[in-house]
């Protein structure tokens, strides 16, 4: 496994998450819960759009497992 | 002719009773004041002279009926209205202990022996005297007692650990009957409930209670309890991928070379750790 097939890993990992949570959002009637689960779903975007940066510096470097 | 005659008192005197009694409010006998008791006792009484005709004149009786019921409706309404009418009709609590001392005048007037005392604190799960810092008897006889701070239960407050608000779970289903007023009030309707069935793979005449809680979540007990069914468990595993994610970007922090990269990992895993400390109340209970 390739260090960018790794960290490509987390980010859908994170993603997953992340979709789940929304559902939580939707299905909450707690007000105070909704807020938290929000914040907790844009930081998780925030760390998946560092990820997906770094996977693409990763792909440049390794050209040659682009696409895996 | 007199057994109709019993027959349509009866019922009458029956109706007028409950309906006098109604009116005097639903305070639970068990909490009964002393007099309260009393109140109850005469009109029981004037009940059972009236039906069988022991009071010469019936109008009096009514009337005397009428007096015991309707002068403690009265008596409460004063006592709602006036702070000093209510302790003079209801009586005050007396302090028993205080600053973790008994106080002895107080437990004369009360004529609640030593014994008694100990009696209703062992009740309470208290059978040290040391550990009581306040208790007071209240006007309804039942003692309620203060435990001195270190010698209360832990609370979550006292850990400083957050907790999520535990908002009422609704019952949406009971004995294989779906329930539409409180699926109306959690904002779910039949539908969804009947695909929630369908996820979990049962019948709904096999259900005997389903619930769901405040995150919309649904929790099924069935008739048959040799049938497993899944408990949901989405939350645990979203905080466990979560985890699992934060070891990830701390284990690439470690592993690359390239110092920005280094740093946006170490960032991102503290920001992580940041949400899971703050949404784990939500997630695990």
């Amino acid at each position: 496994m390739t260090v960018c097939s790794q960290v490509k890993q987390t980010a859908a990992t994170l993603e997953g998450a992340q979709g789940i949570l929304r559902l939580y959002l939707t299905q909450t009637q707690d007000e105070g819960s909704k807020a938290v689960i929000e914040k907790s779903i844009n930081t998780a975007g925030e760390i998946i759009g560092d990820l997906q940066a770094r996977i693409r510096d990763l792909e440049a470097q390794e050209n040659q497992y682009k696409g895996f | 002719m007199i057994w109709v005659e019993i027959l349509t008192r009866s019922i009458g005197v029956f109706l007028l009773t409950f309906l006098l009694v109604r009116l005097m409010g639903k305070q639970n006998i068990a909490r009964l004041n002393p007099f309260r008791l009393v109140n109850y006792l005469v009109i029981a009484v004037l009940a059972v002279l009236l039906t069988f005709g022991y009071i010469e004149n019936p109008w009096f009786g009514l009337f005397v009926l009428g007096v015991w019921a309707l002068v403690p409706v009265a008596l409460d309404y004063l006592a709602l209205k006036s702070k000093r009418f209510h302790d003079w009709i209801n009586g005050k609590g007396t302090v028993l202990i205080k600053n973790g001392k008994i106080m002895e005048e107080n437990l004369l007037q009360e004529r609640f022996s030593g014994e008694e005392l100990l009696r209703e604190l062992r009740k309470r799960n208290v059978f040290n005297l040391t550990d009581v810092e306040f208790a007071v008897m209240e006007s309804d006889g039942s003692l309620d007692v203060l435990l001195k701070s270190d010698r209360k239960p832990v609370t979550p407050h006292d850990l400083g650990q957050p907790v999520a608000p535990q908002a009422e779970t609704q019952t949406v289903i009971l004995d294989g009957n779906i329930l539409d007023e409180p699926l109306a009030t959690m904002g779910l309707n039949r539908a969804w409930l009947k695909t929630e069935i369908a996820k979990a793979g049962v019948a709904i005449e096999n259900i005997f209670l389903g619930q769901v809680d405040a995150s919309g979540d649904l929790y099924l007990d069935l008739f048959d309890d040799a049938i497993r069914i899944p408990q949901p468990k989405v939350k645990e595993r979203v905080y466990a991928s979560l985890e699992k994610c934060r070891t990830d970007l701390a284990s690439y922090a470690l592993a690359t070379e390239n110092m920005e990269a280094k740093a946006m990992y170490a960032k991102d895993a503290d920001k992580l750790a940041a949400l899971l400390a703050e949404i784990k109340p939500f997630l695990l209970r």
